[in-house]
């Protein structure tokens, strides 16, 4: 489904270069769960925003679904983009004037694709998001869970191929965490929905099949509750 | 815990022999505890002697079935409406490390670190545990789970607190 070779990005800043990614290879299946830990500017949100088109990679191949996205001009990036990925940040970055409904509905709006049917799903989502009856109140009057809540309906209505979230559960205290991720958890389960989480909080990742360690622009490691040391290697990279 | 008013419990709703009580103790009690059953039947012989309890006669295959009286009845509900102390410091690893601290244990990062592994394991072994139960539609067990991982969540960032402040 993910198919991704030597993965480079390099940012320029006047004279300097950084190189965030340094050849990351990754592949992910349809209906997978992923989580993506790190600490800080080890290049775990490059990795998702170029696997969610948002940029494009210096060097190498992400393939979606067989479709090579790094290969493609910006407007045909965002079109596939639109179509097939759903994103969820740590701010929400919903319209803050718009009601639940509305911004639900947004990625269907802007595709000119709100048919009748749409509208059905709109309400279907926003009920399976535990939003049922608060369709015309304005965003920016919600609770930070709530607004997380329908950032996520927000990022399924277009039915994606896979679901990117940047640290879904940053901004949120535990209780109102475990509502998100359950959440999550239950369209991975239900709609076999893919999921590629990057998160920095071992509690988020638990809910993962695999969690995927990175450091310095590179895969460190790839855990699996299969492996015996699993718990050490953590451990060891979250000290 | 209290295998006594865990069968208090058992019983308030319905009499019941010695061996269901023990298998829904066991069940009640959540992931990893057993009970032994010879615990069972002792609490059984002390809570009829406190009138707490009564026997029941024979089921239908022998078994002696047991029944609640009202003083356990009330009992019961008296105890459920205590609200429980809360005393951190007999929690094993609290004792554990206050002892290492004592003699000033030359291995207290490692053991720091052992702990720490051993809580991420627990993490990753009940998120997963909270998620079947979440999805099979049992609430109290899903919501005792959860419980249990907010707990290691505390434990977890004191001992980052603790590696932090010994470095």
């Amino acid at each position: 489904m993910i198919e991704v070779s030597n993965l480079q990005k390099e940012f320029l800043n006047g004279q300097e270069s950084t190189q965030v990614l340094k050849g990351v290879n990754l592949n992910i299946e349809e209906g997978e769960f992923i989580a993506i830990m790190g600490p800080s500017g080890s290049g775990k949100s490059t990795l998702l925003q170029l696997l969610g088109g948002l940029d494009v990679p210096t060097k190498g191949e992400i393939e979606i679904d067989h479709t090579p996205i790094h290969a493609m001009k910006e407007k045909e990036r965002t079109v596939f983009r639109r179509k097939n990925m759903g994103f969820v940040f740590q701010n929400y970055q919903l319209l803050p004037n718009l009601t639940v409904e509305e911004n639900i509905a947004f990625p269907l709006h802007a595709d000119g694709k709100l048919t009748k049917e749409n509208i059905e799903w709109i309400h279907e989502l926003t009920r399976s998001v535990g939003l049922e009856g608060l369709n015309d109140k304005r965003v920016n009057l919600l609770s930070g869970g709530q607004q997380q809540r329908v950032a996520i309906a927000r990022a399924l209505a277009n039915h994606p191929t896979v679901l990117l979230a940047d640290e879904p559960t940053g901004n949120l205290d535990r209780a109102r965490a475990e509502e998100i991720l359950v959440l999550l958890s239950t369209f991975h389960r239900k709609n076999k929905q893919t999921i590629v989480m990057v998160t920095h909080d071992i509690f988020a990742a638990g809910f993962a099949d695999r969690i995927i360690l990175f450091k310095d622009g590179i895969i460190d490691q790839v855990i699996s509750r299969e492996d015996s040391d699993y718990a050490k290697y953590l451990a060891n990279f979250m000290a | 815990m209290s295998v006594k008013y865990g069968i208090l419990t058992l019983l308030y709703k319905q009499k019941n022999h010695g061996y269901e009580l023990k298998l829904e103790l066991d069940s009640l009690l959540g992931t990893k505890a057993k009970i032994n059953p010879g615990q069972i039947y002792t609490t059984l012989d002390r809570l009829i002697r406190d009138q707490l309890v009564s026997s029941a006669g024979m089921d239908q295959q022998e078994r002696k079935v047991y029944e609640l009286e009202l003083k356990g009845k009330e009992e019961l509900e008296k105890w459920l409406l205590e609200p429980v102390p809360y005393n951190t410091s007999k929690e094993d690893f609290f004792f554990k490390w206050s002892c290492a601290r004592k003699i000033q244990f030359h291995d207290e990062q490692q053991m720091l670190e052992q702990q720490k592994t051993l809580i991420i394991q627990e993490v990753m072994e009940l998120t997963q545990l909270k998620t079947e139960f979440l999805f099979e539609g049992d609430e109290t067990k899903y919501l005792l789970t959860t419980g249990m991982l907010f707990h290691l969540d505390a434990d977890l960032n004191w001992i980052n607190q603790v590696v932090n402040r010994n470095r």
